[in-house]
C-alpha cells in the first residue's frame, strides 16, 4: 500500500473547516492541560510503584523466604496493594485523565471548572494512598478487589464525586446534538461507576449481607469493575483513536449501537462464573455463565466494526504508535472475552476455577486490553497537552514491545500454569504440594514476563517525564515508529 | 444517537437489570437463612463465633490468606475436593451465615480451609459439630465425658505440652496425648478420654473429626476414637500404620518430634517455619505473628516446638503474639463438618437431624463461643 494517501497526523478536514477547527482544538486541548496532566502524572506514580509491588509479588510466590519477616511485605499483603494501586491508582486515574481529555473534544467545549478536577484528582491519590498504606499495614477488609479500608473508601467516593459531577455539568455545555460513540461509553462509565461502588461499599460493609452472597456482591463488584468501568473506557478511546488516527469515519454506526447496548446489558450480568460449583443457587451461576455467552454479541460487533474501521489501513501501525498500542488494545479485548468465556463453562471452570488462570484473565482485561489502549492514547493526547512531540521513537518502539511480548508471556505462563495446575488439583492421587510445584516452573516465567513489563513501564515513565519537563521534540510532524520518507522511496508498489 | 435521555435512560436501566437480578434476588432468596436445628430446637449450627475466632478472621484478612486459600468445598460430581478429604460434604450457603467477611477464595496455592479444624486431632477438634458424633450407639468414651467437662486438670494448657510430647511414634497414643489425658491402659480407652479432654480445645466437642475419615467405616467401629485420632494426624509417623489412609496422606508425611498434624501447636510451628514441615511447601512464613524472648524462669507452654536452624538459641524461646493465638483459634474452629440437610455427605452418610439418636447436645451446644 501507498503510504503518500495516508493522513498521518489528522484525520482530512475540509480546506475551509480546517482553520478553524485547528484553532479551536488547540483551544480546547489547551484548556484540559493541566487537570489531565495532573491525573496523567499520578497515574504514571502509581503505575511505577504498582510495578515495583507487582515484581514482589511475582518473585515472592516462587520465593517464598524473600522478605517475608517483614510483616508489611508479606506477599499476603504487598498482592493486594499491588492490585489496588494498579486498579485504583494507576488503571482509574489514567482512564479518567483520558475520558477527561475526550469529553472536551468531543463535547467541542473548552474544559469548565477545572478546580473541579483538580481536587478531584488530590482527593483520589489521596485516597489510594492511605489505602495502600493500611493494606500494608495491615487493614484490608478482606474483600478481594475492595480492600481499601473504609476510610480510604470514603476519600474515593468524594474524589469520583467531585470528577463525576465535572463530567455531567461539561455534558450540559456541549456544542452540537449528536453524540458520538465515544461518548456513550464514557457517560456509561461515568455513571456506572459510583453506582457500582456504592453498592460494593454498601452491601459489604454498611448493611453488610449475609454469608457468601459477600462474595456474590464481591465478584459482581469486580467484574463490573472490569466490563463496565475500565471495559467502557478502553472502548471508548479506541472508537475515538482508531478512526482519528486514520482519518476515517467509523465503518458501522448501527453495528456500533447494537455493541454498545448488548455490552451495557450482558456483560453486566457477568460475575457469578468466578463461583462455579461454590456455595451458591446455581442459577446465579449459571445467569452468569450465559451472559458470558451473550457477551460474545458485542465482542463480534466492536470488533468487526474496528476491524473494517481499519480495513486496508492496517499498515499504518508501521508508524503510529497511537494506532499500535489501540489496535493491539482492541484485540486484546476480543482474546480477554473468549478465554473469559472458556474459562467459565462449567465443564472447564471446575479445573481452573482456583488455579492461576484468573490471574491470567483479570491481566488479560486490565493490560492487555485496557492498559495498551491507555497507553495509545497517552501516545496520542501527552504531546497534544504539553506541545511538544515525543523525543525518541526507539523508545516508544521498546515501550510497546516490551509490553507486548510481557503481557503476551504472562498470559499464556499463567494459563498454561493454571490448566496444568487444575488438572492435578483434580488428581486425588497427587499430593497438593505437586500441583503446587507443578505451576512454580510458569510463575517463573511470570516473573520473567515481569521484568518485560517493569522495563516497559520504566521506559515510558523517563518518556513521559521527559515530556513533562518540556524536553520534547519541538516538531509540527508526530513522532513515527519508522521514518515515513524511507518507506516511500523502498516500498513503491 | 440524539438527546440524552434515551441514553440516560439505558445506561441505569441495564445496570439496574443486572444490580437487581445479581445481587438483590439473590439476597431475597438467601440473604436470610437461619441456623438448622433438629426438632427439640438443639444441635443448632452453625453457631455464631465470638472473641478470638472474630479478631482470628481479621487477622486472615490481613495478611492476605485468602489469596492462596480457599474455603469451599466443592461437590463431589464437580471437583475432587472431597476426595482430597478437605470435607465430607460440599460447602453450603448455610455453612457461612455467621462469617464476616467471608473467605470463599478464589486461588488455591494452598490448601483449602474449609474444614482445616475438623481435620485437627481428636482432642482439639473443635467447635460444635455435636450431631456429627457416631449416630446410635456412640461408645461410652465419645460423648458422655464430654457432657462432663474438664475431668482432667490444667485444662487450657492442655492442647500445647500434649503436642510437645508426641514424639512418641505410635500413632493412637500419639492422637491421645496419653501423658496429660489421665493415662488410661490402653490405646482405644486412651482416646478416648482424650476426646473428653477436650475442654482444653478452643470447644468443647465430641465429635471425631468428620473430615478425615469417611464416615462409613466409623460408624461401624465399637470405639471410633482411635481410627479417628490416626485418621486426623495422617501418617502419624513416618509411614501412617493405620490403614485407613488410601489417598494418600493430604499433606506430605510428618516427621517425629512434630506436634500432631493440624493441631494448634503444628499449626504455630507451620507458621512460623513452614519448610520445617514440609519442605515442599510453597508458604511464606509468618514469623512476623511471633516473638522471640528471653525465657524468664520457666519455659512459657504456649513455646514453640522448634527444631534444627529455626531452633531459638539457648535461654531463648519463640512465643505466639496474640493475633497469631487468634488466628490459629480461627482456624481450629473452620469446621463444616455438622450435617446440613441440603447438603449431603459423600459417604451417604445419613445427616443427622434424620437420625433420633442424637447425643444431648453437650458441651457444645451449650457454650457457642470458643472457651479459650
Amino acid at each position: 500500500m501507498n503510504a503518500t494517501g495516508i493522513p498521518l497526523k489528522e484525520p482530512s478536514v475540509s480546506a475551509a473547516a480546517g482553520a478553524t477547527e485547528q484553532l479551536e482544538r488547540a483551544y480546547i486541548d489547551a484548556s484540559t492541560r493541566v487537570p489531565v496532566l495532573m491525573f496523567y502524572t499520578s497515574a504514571m506514580a502509581w503505575l511505577i510503584l504498582g510495578t515495583v509491588l507487582a515484581g514482589f509479588v511475582s518473585f515472592k510466590l516462587h520465593e517464598p523466604d524473600l522478605l517475608s519477616n517483614i510483616s508489611f511485605l508479606t506477599w499476603g499483603r504487598v498482592r493486594p496493594a499491588h492490585m489496588n494501586v494498579m486498579v485504583y491508582g494507576w488503571a482509574s486515574m489514567a482512564g479518567m485523565g483520558t475520558a477527561i481529555w475526550l469529553m472536551a473534544r468531543l463535547c467541542r467545549t473548552v474544559l469548565r471548572y477545572p478546580l473541579l478536577l483538580l481536587a478531584g484528582a488530590c482527593f483520589w491519590n489521596l485516597g489510594v494512598l492511605l489505602g495502600v498504606c493500611g493494606i500494608l499495614l495491615g487493614d484490608s477488609t478482606g474483600y478481594q478487589w475492595l480492600e481499601f479500608p473504609g476510610y480510604a473508601a470514603i476519600i474515593l467516593f468524594v474524589a469520583y464525586t467531585l470528577v463525576v459531577s465535572w463530567a455531567v455539568l461539561m455534558f450540559r455545555y456541549r456544542r452540537g446534538e449528536q453524540i458520538y460513540i465515544t461518548q456513550w461509553y464514557l457517560l456509561g462509565a461515568f455513571l456506572w461507576f459510583p453506582w457500582l461502588y456504592a453498592a460494593g461499599q454498601l452491601m459489604l460493609f454498611v448493611v453488610p449481607v449475609q454469608g457468601v452472597l459477600q462474595s456474590a456482591v464481591g465478584w459482581w463488584y469486580a467484574n463490573n469493575l472490569l466490563f463496565l468501568w475500565f471495559g467502557a473506557i478502553a472502548l471508548g478511546t479506541a472508537y475515538y483513536m482508531i478512526p482519528k488516527v486514520i482519518g476515517r469515519p467509523v465503518y458501522s454506526y448501527h453495528l456500533a449501537t447494537i455493541g454498545f447496548w448488548t455490552y451495557a446489558l450482558f456483560s453486566s450480568w457477568t460475575g457469578m462464573q468466578r463461583l462455579v460449583d461454590g456455595p451458591f443457587p446455581a442459577w446465579m451461576i449459571t445467569a452468569s455463565i450465559a451472559a458470558m455467552i451473550l457477551a460474545m454479541i458485542p465482542v463480534a460487533t466492536v470488533g468487526l466494526n474496528h476491524h473494517m474501521t481499519m480495513q486496508g489501513y492496517f499498515p499504518l501501525m508501521r508508524y503510529s504508535p497511537t494506532l499500535r498500542f489501540t489496535v493491539f488494545g482492541a484485540m486484546s479485548y476480543t482474546v480477554f472475552s473468549v478465554v473469559g468465556l472458556l474459562i467459565s463453562l462449567r465443564s472447564v471452570a471446575g479445573y481452573v476455577n482456583f488455579t492461576q488462570t484468573s490471574i491470567a484473565y483479570s491481566h488479560l482485561g486490565l493490560y492487555a486490553f485496557f492498559t495498551m489502549v491507555i497507553f495509545g492514547a497517552m501516545y496520542y493526547i501527552v504531546p497534544r497537552l504539553v506541545g511538544r512531540e515525543w523525543r525518541y521513537a526507539s523508545l516508544i518502539k521498546l515501550h510497546f514491545w516490551a509490553s507486548a511480548y510481557g503481557i503476551g508471556l504472562m498470559t499464556l505462563m499463567l494459563l498454561a500454569g493454571g490448566f496444568l495446575q487444575g488438572a492435578d488439583m483434580e488428581n486425588p492421587t497427587l499430593s497438593f504440594s505437586e500441583t503446587v510445584e507443578t505451576v512454580l516452573p510458569y510463575l517463573r516465567g511470570r516473573s520473567l514476563a515481569g521484568i518485560l513489563l517493569t522495563a516497559a513501564h520504566f521506559i515510558f515513565a523517563y518518556h513521559f517525564g521527559l515530556m513533562l519537563l518540556g524536553l520534547g521534540r519541538t516538531s509540527t510532524v508526530p513522532t513515527f515508529l519508522n521514518p515515513v520518507e524511507a518507506e516511500e522511496t523502498s516500498g513503491g508498489h | 444517537m440524539k438527546g440524552l435521555a434515551p441514553l440516560f435512560l439505558g445506561i441505569f436501566g441495564t445496570f439496574a437489570f443486572s444490580w437487581v437480578g445479581l445481587t438483590v434476588l439473590p439476597n431475597w432468596q438467601i440473604g436470610h437463612l437461619n441456623p438448622q436445628s433438629d426438632e427439640e430446637g438443639t444441635d443448632i449450627y452453625p453457631q455464631p463465633q465470638s472473641g478470638m475466632f472474630e479478631r482470628g478472621a481479621r487477622v486472615y484478612a490481613a495478611n492476605g490468606c485468602i489469596y492462596c486459600h480457599s474455603q469451599q468445598v466443592r461437590p463431589a460430581y464437580a471437583a475432587a475436593d472431597i476426595e482430597r478429604k478437605w470435607g465430607d460434604r460440599r460447602s453450603a450457603p448455610r455453612d457461612y451465615i455467621f462469617e464476616r467477611p467471608v473467605f470463599l477464595g478464589k486461588m488455591r496455592m494452598g490448601q483449602d480451609l474449609a474444614n482445616i479444624g475438623a481435620r485437627a486431632p481428636a482432642e482439639q477438634a473443635s467447635p460444635a459439630p455435636t450431631g456429627a458424633a457416631p449416630p446410635g450407639g456412640s461408645p461410652s468414651g465419645g460423648t458422655s465425658p464430654a457432657a462432663s467437662p474438664a475431668p482432667q486438670g490444667g485444662a487450657p494448657a492442655a492442647a500445647s505440652p500434649a503436642a510437645k510430647q508426641s514424639p512418641n511414634p505410635s500413632p493412637a497414643t500419639q492422637g491421645a496425648s496419653p501423658g496429660l489425658a489421665g493415662s488410661p491402659a490402653t490405646a482405644s480407652s486412651s482416646a478416648a478420654a482424650a476426646v473428653a479432654s477436650s475442654p482444653a480445645a478452643p470447644q468443647g466437642s465430641s465429635s471425631p473429626p468428620a473430615g478425615a475419615p469417611p464416615p462409613g467405616p466409623k460408624k461401624g467401629l465399637a470405639s471410633p476414637s482411635p481410627a479417628a485420632a490416626t485418621n486426623a494426624t495422617p501418617g502419624g509417623t513416618t509411614a501412617p500404620s493405620s490403614g485407613a489412609q488410601t489417598a494418600g496422606p493430604p499433606w506430605p508425611i510428618q516427621t517425629i518430634g512434630e506436634p500432631p498434624m493440624y493441631s494448634a501447636a503444628w499449626h504455630h510451628v507451620h507458621l512460623y517455619s513452614p519448610r520445617s514441615i514440609n519442605l515442599d511447601s510453597n508458604m511464606p512464613a509468618y514469623r512476623f505473628l511471633y516473638k522471640k524472648r528471653r525465657i524468664s524462669d520457666a519455659r512459657s507452654v504456649d513455646a514453640l516446638q522448634l527444631t534444627g536452624s529455626d531452633a531459638p538459641p539457648e535461654g531463648w524461646e519463640v512465643v505466639p503474639t496474640y493475633d497469631a493465638k487468634c488466628l490459629v483459634a480461627y482456624m481450629m474452629a473452620l469446621n463444616q463438618s455438622h450435617p446440613l440437610n441440603e447438603a449431603k455427605s459423600a459417604g451417604g452418610a445419613p445427616p443427622a437431624a434424620a437420625s433420633p439418636a442424637v447425643s444431648p447436645g453437650p458441651a457444645a451446644a451449650g457454650s457457642p463461643a470458643p472457651a479459650r
